[in-house]
């Protein structure tokens, strides 16, 4: 099983319907930095891909937050756990995105679920650090009045400790969530779709790369704007002046 | 004066005593040893004290000295090797630390506020694991606030936006919130600056003179033991006690050279830190009033205490000292050529008295009652005479190891 014989095929099937659209006039023709006619006739046929995308990046980010934060919390009253864990989501983080969807083909065969499980593996390493990170960096006087007036180990973990490592459990997804939105631009190759489909299907026409390009950095910001917001709601006391 | 403690907010406190036991309980230490695994030896060797109901004992010694240990073992911060500790007649081994935690107060150096709580929220912490409902967490809450003279209006802020003074109060709240009988307190203001430490302690005296908790508290400072406790409980290095006395006592019969160097050469000195102007026998000043013939003047100095005549108005509140030349005339006037400064009150602590009368570069100074009233003059000589007489106290008290008098 090699990249090449799965490439051809899904290349070739995507091709063909922006090849036809370069054939007219001005701007296209002579394939100009961007086509602002081309890309108001054609913006609805970048839709589905975007919508792909978030379908993409959203369980991605949603399923590799839900595993990392159960690997946290097991190694959080474990730490020696710690540096296994962090080795083998390493080891996953380090796996090239295009060899990790052919490697899964075999298994899951093509479509959304083969990206999601890879996209989701190249979450972890980033997620579970910072969580860990967090929960580390809690106050000790804070984890220690909290035991010395009766809280028990999972009372201390959900009052004190998670609210206290908040800004950096999201600071983990805002980083997470950006790099998952540039790598999900790859899921076609698993034939997962999402906004990496026009992108491959002319990457030599301008004006189609910008649009999928810059739709694709306009959602990584969209995702981290939320984020931020989530965070500020999250944990007001981060933001308080002093008086 | 800000900062007082409010005693209407006290009455409201004994009514809601529910929450936890309400009456201060004795702790005893039993032979209590902390070993860790590995050292060569004992954190805490074979303590045994009792620490009665409605006292402060201080624990105090150099670091290493196991004080901050032996405090964590009585809520089983620190698990206790062998021997016991009873609280309240119990012993602590045999309850969940969880709920004896609930149950004993905890004051850390840090504070240890947590930064993500309002400071209504911070001290809602032990009534919230003790499942009260709302209404009452809020009652509770707003007491407390006016028990330690925090604005009503704090309860929202988040801890850094609070002064060091107001985190401080915030974590004493904390800690009396569901009325515990026994307190922890570790250092509690070690983190504070040394005016606001000041007015801290004293404001914890009077809070404690209200709710009468059982009070373990640790410092290194022997003078804020000094100050803040009724026992003291020295600690050498080894978890060993050195003495556990009244800081009368230790300063007065320290139990060996240890104990003697720790509390410092100037214990003389310190002992005038425990003692008030009205604790001292006063001299009387010959006293005058404005109008007076001299002559009567002059004939009740002959033979006084004191060579100089005190001029006081119709309320009896000294005016100022007559000097020889007010003399000459034929009347005492109505304002004496050496005024009376400084003028020293019953209730003052004697180390400031003196400090004061020394600053004045004066041999002695009127001290007034409450209203005001002359009550006597105190001089420089008194206070050396009472140094002295202490010296000769301990030469009859030599005995190391003196059962506990009464205060």
């Amino acid at each position: 099983m090699t990249a090449a014989a799965h490439l051809t095929p899904i290349l070739a099937q995507l091709g063909p319907e922006f090849f036809k659209e370069r054939s007219d006039t001005g701007c296209v023709q002579e394939n100009g930095a961007f086509c602002f006619s081309w890309a108001a006739d054609n913006f609805d046929r970048y839709v589905t891909p975007t919508l792909e995308h978030v379908m993409l990046v959203v369980p991605s980010v949603v399923i590799g937050f839900a595993i990392a934060f159960g690997l946290a919390l097991l190694s959080h009253r474990r730490r020696w756990l710690v540096p296994p864990i962090t080795g083998a989501t390493g080891v996953l983080y380090t796996v090239p995105s295009i060899a990790f969807f052919f490697l899964l083909l075999p298994i899951t065969g093509r479509g959304t679920d083969t990206a999601i499980i890879a996209l989701t593996a190249y979450t972890l390493q980033i997620i579970y650090r910072n969580i860990v990170a967090g929960l580390a960096n809690v106050p000790p006087a804070a984890r220690d009045s909290g035991r010395g007036m009766g809280m028990t180990d999972r009372q201390l973990l959900w009052r004190v400790e998670l609210p206290l490592a908040v800004p950096e459990i999201i600071a983990g997804l805002r980083i997470a969530t950006v790099s998952t939105v540039a790598l999900a631009t790859l899921a076609v190759f698993a034939g997962a779709g999402g906004l990496g489909d026009p992108i491959y299907a002319d990457i030599t026409f301008k004006t189609n790369v910008v649009i999928a390009g810059g739709l694709a950095v306009l959602l990584a910001i969209a995702f981290d704007g939320i984020l931020i917001v989530t965070q500020r709601l999250l944990s007001p006391w981060r933001t308080v002046r002093p008086v | 004066m800000p900062g007082r403690y409010d005693r209407s907010a006290l009455a409201v406190d004994q009514a809601t005593r529910d929450g936890g036991s309400a009456e201060a309980t004795q702790v005893e230490f039993r032979a209590a040893t902390k070993r860790y695994a590995g050292a060569e030896r004992d954190a805490v060797h074979r303590l045994e004290l009792d620490v009665p109901a409605g006292e402060i004992c201080v624990f105090v010694g150099p670091s290493g000295c196991g004080k901050t240990t032996a405090m964590r073992m009585v809520n089983r911060m620190v698990e206790i090797s062998e021997g016991d500790i009873l609280v309240g007649g119990r012993s602590v081994r045999e309850r969940s630390p969880a709920q004896l935690r609930r149950e004993i107060g905890y004051v850390i150096q840090q504070t240890g506020l947590y930064p993500h709580r309002t400071v209504a929220a911070n001290i809602a912490t032990v009534p919230r694991l003790l499942k009260w409902n709302r209404a009452r967490i809020e009652a509770r809450v707003e007491e407390l606030l006016e028990l330690v003279s925090l604005d009503a209006e704090l309860r929202d802020r988040y801890p850094a936006q609070l002064s060091g003074g107001q985190q401080q109060r915030v974590g004493v709240a904390r800690a009396l919130a569901a009325n515990p009988g026994v307190m922890l307190m570790d250092e509690p203001f070690g983190a504070v600056d040394p005016i606001n430490r000041e007015r801290l302690q004293n404001e914890f005296l009077r809070l404690q003179a209200e709710v009468r908790k059982t009070i373990l508290f640790v410092t290194h400072d022997i003078d804020e033991a000094i100050k803040m406790g009724d026992r003291i409980a020295i600690l050498r290095e080894g978890g060993r006690l050195a003495q556990y006395a009244t800081p009368a006592e230790l300063l007065m019969a320290p139990a060996d050279q240890f104990v003697e160097g720790f509390v410092g050469a100037d214990r003389a000195l310190k002992r005038l830190s425990l003692m008030r102007v009205s604790d001292i026998d006063l001299w009387q000043a010959p006293l005058a009033f404005p109008g007076q013939s001299t002559s009567e003047v002059r004939a009740k100095l002959d033979g006084a205490e004191i060579s100089h005549a005190l001029v006081i108005d119709s309320d009896r509140r000294p005016l100022g000292w007559l000097s020889e030349a007010d003399l000459a005339a034929d009347t005492v006037p109505k304002r004496p050529s050496t005024g009376p400064e400084p003028v020293l009150e019953l209730d003052d602590v004697m180390r400031d008295a003196l400090s004061d009368v020394l600053q004045a570069e004066t041999l002695y100074a009127p001290v007034v009652d409450a209203q005001g009233r002359i009550a006597g003059v105190l001089s420089v000589e008194i206070i050396s005479e009472f140094l002295t007489s202490a010296d000769a106290l301990e030469e009859e008290h030599p005995a190391p190891e003196r059962p506990l008098a009464e205060r």
